[in-house]
């Protein structure tokens, strides 16, 4: 299988069958909506102007580009809108490495020549992201070409396969015609894709957030920097970006919410679904900094008297992230906090044991108006994990979890 | 203690005003910004004060068109130019920006080394040491927390203001020369061209478009809170200006009056500020002047290397480890050393050098603006922040301008040395 580079292929002479030159390759199109990979047509700039070649008229590659049909039979380029253009949308440009997990630009494109049926088919094999791909256009046309690739040789190349290569596209209208999602994207941790987005331009990061499903982009969203953050959601519209806050764990939207513009927050809570807008306002009543403002409202509570069996069988419906349910906590018929189970006690205990002979002591909690520094001391203190938040009543209003605590001592440091 | 607060929340509240813009300035008026306008108010008096209506005006138009780009497409400068010229082009680009900054650098640790011989330290210890300083404040990531005191030092300048008008100045020349145009005999002399591109270029410096913008978009400032950073931007223009007025006035006043007119270091350069401080005059400049290079010299290596990277590619940012990122720490590592190498020769002319380096700055800074100006004029990059017809006329102007004079001086060198 050979191979060939977009760096070589841009500028080749095509010839038709009678061994005319018909012009000169200008730019190489996939039709990505069909085949992610195959080169789909050439762009030519023939004498009378610039047409559009199908692919499967090239003959041969090597040693020039030959055609099966006449050049009179291509139809003129008209902007290319419906194709994906090597050169102009990714040569130089940005794209996400999802392998390696972090953005870099594009040098060259290796393309890998095929042969189906005694015609050759041309694949974007990978991109080029190292020196290799950039010495070899830096020199093009100036260093001859033997010469150019005994020195290539010796430049380890620096390649991403094109499975792993996810792509950007800010317009929306062309993102659908083409295709493009970020399906490779969404599959890495949310805290890697955090950090990727971090790196890419405003729009850019609107593009990735307004594709990307919303469970995942919730969950991405919480890991991006508080700055980042903000700028990601103001600049979606309301209701997509209350799609994706409704995902997010209740205390890091209730977070998120208040630091927006008033407006904007009161945009995005009129798009919510009613119950989380209701916890939401309930949420962003409470001062960021007290412990009330950094729990969160999904825990799971059980009565005192349910057994082991019950407390599995609510955590199988349990729709919270996972690490608020590190501790089962018990509160009575009004509400009031009375016990607290570790997970791990769960775990070993006999189905039919009642909760109440497993609960922790000492009962750790604290009041909703506690400062944050009472907050993490407790946790460093009986070594937690979650710390229960109750009003002045004794009654569990929500439950504050260690990862939030990191993230308070860590922007500290 | 109270005291102390109230203190602690003046200190906060400045900072929060002090955005990219003024930073930029600030930097703006570095050991080469100080030397350069030192030399051109002890060398020709008054008669370049004319130059600094115009250069505030094209000063404002380039940072703000800097800044503007920044803000709506969220890039950097190189990374624009990569993705809108391609590779080749981009490529002789940095090589350019990194062999001008690389004198801006040189001009920076010249400051350095200036400002302590006043103190008697000698330069073969004061410069490696600050250079291991100004490394280790940018490898060890505490840049932010310095900058802060940086920017406080950064008063000083106004002890210029305050010498200028102590020199007890001819304010109605001055006043003058400032709007009425030169002597066109003067355009024939060698020198004065070569002043005035300097001028020019320590005000108007390549780098700082790369910077500011770099900034706007590490601030994460977007296409709604532009506003704000327009006004940012205009004060630190305009307050970098009035600054390098007064020097030159200061200058004019103390050294060229007094037949002195050539600023060979620091000690003459120091006689300026003689009028505020009398007999310790040198100390206040050293300090000034000190700051002024080692602020410059974290920033300029640091930027240059965060240009070059994005441009080519390369992976950046001091939050990597040197593994992570060899091209940009390598590139950071060398543009310090060598910087600072250099300015070990012995018997070197610092001030000739620094300003041979704000001269190159003025002859490569149209090629910067035509870049600036062809993609801030893309619609499809900039949609409805294009630019205006009044700034295209400006920057255009700025650019043949610059262009024009580069021409003159090298045709008034061809044409027999003067």
């Amino acid at each position: 299988m050979a191979t060939l580079t977009l760096t070589e292929l841009l500028g080749a002479p095509v010839f038709d069958t009678a061994g005319n030159r018909c012009g000169r390759v200008r730019e190489v199109a996939l039709t990505p909506q069909e085949d992610r990979a195959r080169v789909s047509q050439l762009i030519v700039r023939t004498k009378a102007g610039d047409r559009m070649m199908p692919f499967s008229s090239v003959l041969s590659i090597d040693g020039g580009i030959r055609v099966a049909t006449p050049c009179s039979e291509w139809p003129p380029t008209n902007g290319a809108e419906g194709v994906f253009l090597l050169e102009r949308d990714l040569l130089d440009q940005q794209v996400i490495d999802v392998h390696g997990r972090k953005v870099v630009r594009v040098n060259d494109v290796d393309l890998h020549q095929e042969s189906v049926a005694n015609r050759p088919v041309l694949k974007v094999g990978s991109v080029d992201v190292g020196v290799r791909g950039a010495v070899r256009r830096l020199l093009k046309g100036i260093v001859p070409m033997p010469a150019l690739r005994t020195l290539l040789r010796r430049i380890p190349p620096r390649l991403i396969p094109w499975e792993f290569v996810d792509l950007i596209e800010t317009d929306p209208a062309r993102r659908v015609k083409l295709k493009i999602s970020h399906e490779r994207l969404a599959k890495l941790h949310p805290a890697d894709i955090a950090d990727i987005v971090e790196d890419l331009a405003p729009d850019e990061r609107e593009a990735v957030f307004e594709t990307l499903d919303e469970e995942v982009a919730a969950e991405a969203l919480e890991e991006v920097q508080p700055k980042v953050q903000k700028a990601i959601v103001e600049s979606l519209d309301s209701d997509r970006a209350a799609d994706i806050v409704e995902e997010m764990e209740p205390d890091a939207a209730a977070d998120l919410l208040a630091d927006l513009p008033e407006e904007r927050t009161s945009e995005i809570l009129l798009e919510m679904e009613p119950k989380e807008r209701k916890e939401m306002v309930e949420l962003l009543e409470f001062e960021e900094n007290s412990a009330a403002g950094r729990m969160t409202t999904e825990y799971l509570a059980l009565p005192p008297a349910a057994t082991v069996h019950d407390a599995v069988e609510t955590l199988r419906q349990f729709e919270g992230g996972v690490e608020s349910v590190s501790t089962i906590y018990l509160v009575d018929a009004e509400g009031k906090l009375v016990g607290a189970v570790p997970l791990a006690k769960l775990v070993l205990a006999d189905q039919s044991t009642p909760l109440q002979s497993l609960t922790a002591d000492p009962l750790i909690s604290c009041h909703a108006g506690a400062g944050e520094k009472e907050v993490a001391e407790l946790f460093d203190k009986y070594n937690l994990l979650t710390l229960p938040v109750v009003d002045d009543e004794g009654k569990l209003t929500g439950v504050i979890t260690s990862d939030d605590v990191i993230s308070l001592l860590r922007a500290k440091l | 203690m109270r005291l102390l607060r109230r203190w602690k929340t003046r200190i906060l509240i400045f900072f929060a005003v002090v955005g990219p813009g003024f930073i930029t300035a600030n930097v703006d008026n570095d050991a080469n910004g100080i030397w350069t306008y030192s030399s051109a108010g002890a060398q020709f008096g008054h008669m370049l004060l004319w130059t600094m209506v115009p250069t505030t005006l094209a000063l404002i138009v380039v940072q703000e068109i800097a800044a503007r780009m920044g803000a709506v497409t969220g890039k950097g400068l190189s990374d624009l130019i990569r993705e809108e010229f391609g590779l080749r082009v981009t490529f002789f680009m940095m090589v350019g920006i990194l062999i001008v900054n690389f004198g801006n650098v040189v001009g920076e640790f010249a400051g350095i080394a200036g400002s302590l011989e006043l103190f008697g330290l000698s330069k073969y210890i004061t410069v490696p040491i600050c250079a291991v300083v100004v490394w280790l404040i940018v490898v060890k990531g505490q840049y932010k927390s310095v900058e802060k005191i940086f920017l406080v030092a950064s008063f000083f300048y106004v002890t210029y203001i305050l010498a200028g008008v102590l020199a007890k100045p001819a304010w109605l020349d001055a006043m003058v020369a400032t709007v009425v145009p030169p002597k066109r005999e003067l355009f024939h002399r060698q020198d004065y061209l070569y002043m005035v591109i300097g001028v020019v270029g320590t005000t108007i410096a390549p780098w700082m478009q790369f910077y500011l913008q770099a900034s706007i978009v590490e601030k994460g400032v977007t296409r709604r809170q532009y506003k704000a950073s327009q006004l940012d931007v205009i004060t630190g223009c305009i307050f970098t200006d009035v600054v390098a007025w007064f020097i030159i006035v200061a200058c004019a006043a103390t050294l060229y009056v007094h037949g002195y007119h050539t600023v060979s270091d620091a000690k003459d350069a120091a006689q300026a500020l003689r009028p505020l401080a009398g007999d310790y005059a040198y100390i206040l400049f050293a300090m000034g002047l000190f700051n002024a290079s080692l602020f410059a010299a974290s920033i300029l290596p640091l930027s240059t290397a965060y240009t070059v990277c994005e441009g080519m590619g390369f992976e950046s940012g001091v939050g990597k480890k040197f593994g992570e990122a060899p091209v940009f720490y390598w590139l950071y590592t060398i543009l310090v050393a060598a910087g600072a190498g250099v300015i070990l020769t012995p018997n070197l002319p610092l001030v000739k050098i620094s300003i041979l380096s704000q001269v190159v700055n003025g002859i490569v800074l149209p090629f910067v603006l035509i870049f600036m100006l062809l993609l801030v004029n893309k619609k499809e990059l900039m949609g409805e922040y294009v630019n205006s017809s009044f700034y295209n006329l400006v920057a255009w102007a700025t650019t043949i301008i610059m262009i024009g004079l580069t021409a003159a001086w090298f045709w008034s060198l061809k044409a027999g040395g003067g």
